[in-house]
């Protein structure tokens, strides 16, 4: 019941803008659609964090375990928080005739599209159909990626599709390559998760590890895992600014979410060591590469999205450390930088439609044009970067301690080198933008009240998990820790 | 040994991809190989009595063969820009690349995987073959309309790859594939006009606007 109505949500809400014309009423009714989501997913989180066994659902088509409702509550948090700030964003996108009514209503469609592709992904049984979802969330995020229909849009939208779909072609060999060894040598002619699971004991070795290597790439693109990065800084920087946060706060985590479900498979057979090394490969790669960047970036939008993929580096390194307590601590961080880059995404999105451009060395004084907003992206930095009393700050230091537990050492010395410099490079740039003096001729401007909530849902959970942690929560991270490491 | 015979034909039309100067040959090769795929999963259903890979094949036939070059040569049509491809590496230079691919191919399939029959070798060779050849095409072809072609070639090499060494997906899921390299083309084609009317060229080499 519950997992049909998380699936009917949207769909209904796709096919309502058909019939809707008021713009604001078409965003609150959307927005309430996502509060409804949002409670399901807490039914699920309430039954999953007590017992934790896995349930098949929907005549075999759907499985949930403790992942899935981990990755479901992620989603159902983000694109709750994304569809309240999409009313006044919309709204005044339309009023200062930046886009038609025709625009903003097919901007409804296409969000609730994405959301269902995100939701189908941790919810499917079939692990082919999981591609497809994720394929699918690609297709139709490209057009609100290249929404506003510029050079600047239709280009980051192009390379967004085309590397995206290359990387996920190789994720699909590496799919036929699981597939070959488990009809085979398990005698499994199906890709259903829970009938490959059972007997992927008996998977060739060697075919597993390279199926692996294939899986990681691909996926790995769509994650935004260095090398694999150079889409994600123009999609995320050109999409619309809800459409941003649910990017970087969500979409690349499912993606995650895809390549973990690859490690359950590949554990009983060759063990997670592997899996571990490539893990910190591509994490250190990322955050290297990542924290390089956002030192000479002048776009805001961009700054953060080479904080993202700085962010899925420590992520992918927390997961390397995964024997450890990594992968709760991988966990843990996944879902604080869903939050809070939801957050400082929103904040952009609304200084980049008051000072009319991208550039920070345009935007000052943000504090005394919009102060909610500037107060609210100023204590977002310092939750970015990991500063208590705010969440991020536990997650980090807990993959440094499980960096220091397993003996990584150098691995560790290099992450704690790499944050301080994405720190210092945020710090420069963030604090220009939001302290530096106002220009004179900038009124002081009426922010929305839909993005104060938003920013407000988004706040609690930053500021709350930061001080404490609830026990459910912490016992489906366990679960989800003991599921991956297959114990 | 038929299966033999279709697999040559099929590693000669992957290498012909690499040679084709314009947009039109290259959309047309494509169609080519993609009858020589439906051929092999023909035979393959064929003499392992599989009806289900009958219908594959029918449908590799309509959506592959006809459906895609249709809508990909319409949208040549209606741009009515130079059909050029816009080569970064010359035809010769790319066709010893492409022989280059296939020797690493070979290499790969032999130390990687265990295959016993020489049927099933052959066959996996020429579809890594053709996956690497069409990730070529996707970066030495600048034109939007070569990359779009590549992917699908890459495709096609990963259906070979599928009904060679593991019998086929199972059903739905292919069926499931076939929506999804649909709506692809689809939605590809919708983008190619907007970058073609934005920047009156489909030249992605000459996209600029995004840096560092």
């Amino acid at each position: 019941m519950l997992i049909i109505s998380i699936i009917l949500i949207p769909v209904i809400l796709t096919v309502l803008p058909m019939f809707i014309g008021r713009i604001r009423l078409l965003g609150l009714i959307n927005a309430s659609g996502y509060l409804v989501l949002l409670a399901a997913c807490g039914f699920f989180f309430k039954d999953y964090s007590a017992k934790g066994s896995p349930g098949i659902n929907l005549w075999g088509w759907a499985y949930i375990d403790s992942l899935s409702v981990f990755f479901l509550l992620i989603t159902a948090i983000v694109s709750f928080a994304a569809s309240v700030y999409s009313i006044g964003y919309i709204c005044l996108e339309v009023e200062e005739s930046k886009i038609s009514t025709r625009k903003a209503r097919a901007y409804f469609q296409l969000f609730n599209l994405f959301s269902l592709a995100m939701l189908m992904v941790p919810l499917l049984n079939n692990l082919a159909l999981v591609w497809i979802a994720i394929e699918m969330t690609t297709l139709i995020s490209a057009f609100l990626v290249g929404f506003h229909n510029v050079k600047e849009s239709i280009e980051a939208a192009w390379k967004y599709i085309i590397i995206c779909s290359v990387g996920i072609t190789f994720a699909l060999l590496g799919i036929i390559f699981f597939y070959y060894t488990s009809s085979k040598d398990a005698g499994v002619n199906s890709l259903e998760w829970v009938s490959v699971l059972s007997r992927s004991g008996a998977f060739d070795p060697k075919i597993v590890k390279l199926a692996l290597i294939f899986i990681i790439v691909g996926y790995g693109t769509k994650a935004g895992l260095a090398p694999m990065h150079n889409w994600l800084p123009d999609a995320h920087s050109q999409a619309l600014s809800p459409i941003s946060g649910l990017l970087s706060g969500v979409l690349i985590k499912i993606s995650l979410y895809a390549i973990l479900r690859f490690v359950m498979l590949a554990n009983l057979s060759i063990g997670y060591a592997y899996s571990a090394k490539l893990f910190i490969l591509f994490g250190l790669v990322s955050i290297v590469i990542a924290s390089t960047f956002i030192i000479v970036q002048k776009d805001l939008k961009r700054l953060l999205a080479y904080s993202s993929v700085e962010n899925i580096g420590l992520i992918s390194l927390g997961l390397g450390f995964g024997p450890f307590g990594g992968i709760f601590a991988a966990l843990l961080q996944a879902f604080n930088h869903a939050v809070t880059k939801a957050l400082m995404f929103f904040c952009a999105g609304e200084a980049v439609r008051v000072y009319r451009t991208n550039n920070m060395n345009q935007m000052q004084g943000m504090i005394k044009i919009m102060p909610f907003t500037g107060i609210a992206m100023f204590l977002g930095f310092f939750a970015l970067v990991g500063m208590p009393p705010f969440s991020i700050f536990i997650s980090k230091l807990s993959i440094l301690i499980c960096a220091f537990e397993g003996g990584y050492y150098l691995v560790a010395a290099a992450m704690l080198i790499f944050i301080a410099l994405a720190f210092a490079g945020l710090l420069y740039h963030i604090a220009r933008v939001v302290l530096r003096n106002k220009p004179q001729a900038m009124p002081l401007q009426k922010e929305p009240l839909s993005l104060k909530i938003a920013l407000l849902f988004l706040g609690a959970f930053i500021l709350g998990f930061g001080l404490i942690i609830p026990k459910d929560f912490l016992n489906l991270l366990v679960n989800c820790q003991q599921l991956i490491l297959g114990r | 040994m038929t299966e033999i015979f279709i697999l040559i034909g099929f590693l000669i039309i992957t290498f012909l991809l690499v040679v084709a100067k314009r947009i039109t040959a290259l959309v047309r090769t494509f169609r080519v190989q993609a009858v020589l795929l439906s051929l092999y999963v023909f035979y393959m259903g064929f003499s392992q009595r599989h009806v289900e890979l009958l219908v594959v094949c029918a449908l590799i036939l309509i959506l592959k063969a006809a459906v895609i070059p249709f809508v990909l040569l319409r949208v040549t049509r209606r741009i009515k820009v130079d059909e050029d491809l816009g080569l970064l590496v010359n035809p010769q230079v790319s066709l010893v690349i492409a022989l280059g691919l296939a020797y690493l191919s070979y290499l790969f399939a032999h130390s990687a995987m265990s295959l016993g029959k020489t049927a099933e070798l052959a066959a996996f060779i020429t579809a890594i073959t053709a996956v690497c050849v069409g990730f070529f095409i996707m970066v030495s072809r600048m034109k939007a309309l070569g990359q779009i072609v590549g992917l699908l070639v890459m495709e096609n090499g990963i259906f070979l790859a599928a009904s060679a060494i593991a019998g086929g997906m199972p059903f739905f899921v292919e069926i499931a594939l076939f929506f999804d390299i649909f709506v692809f083309v689809i939605i590809l084609e919708v983008f190619v006009y907007k970058v073609n009317r934005l920047f009156t060229h489909i030249d992605t080499s000459r996209m600029k606007e995004l840096k560092g």
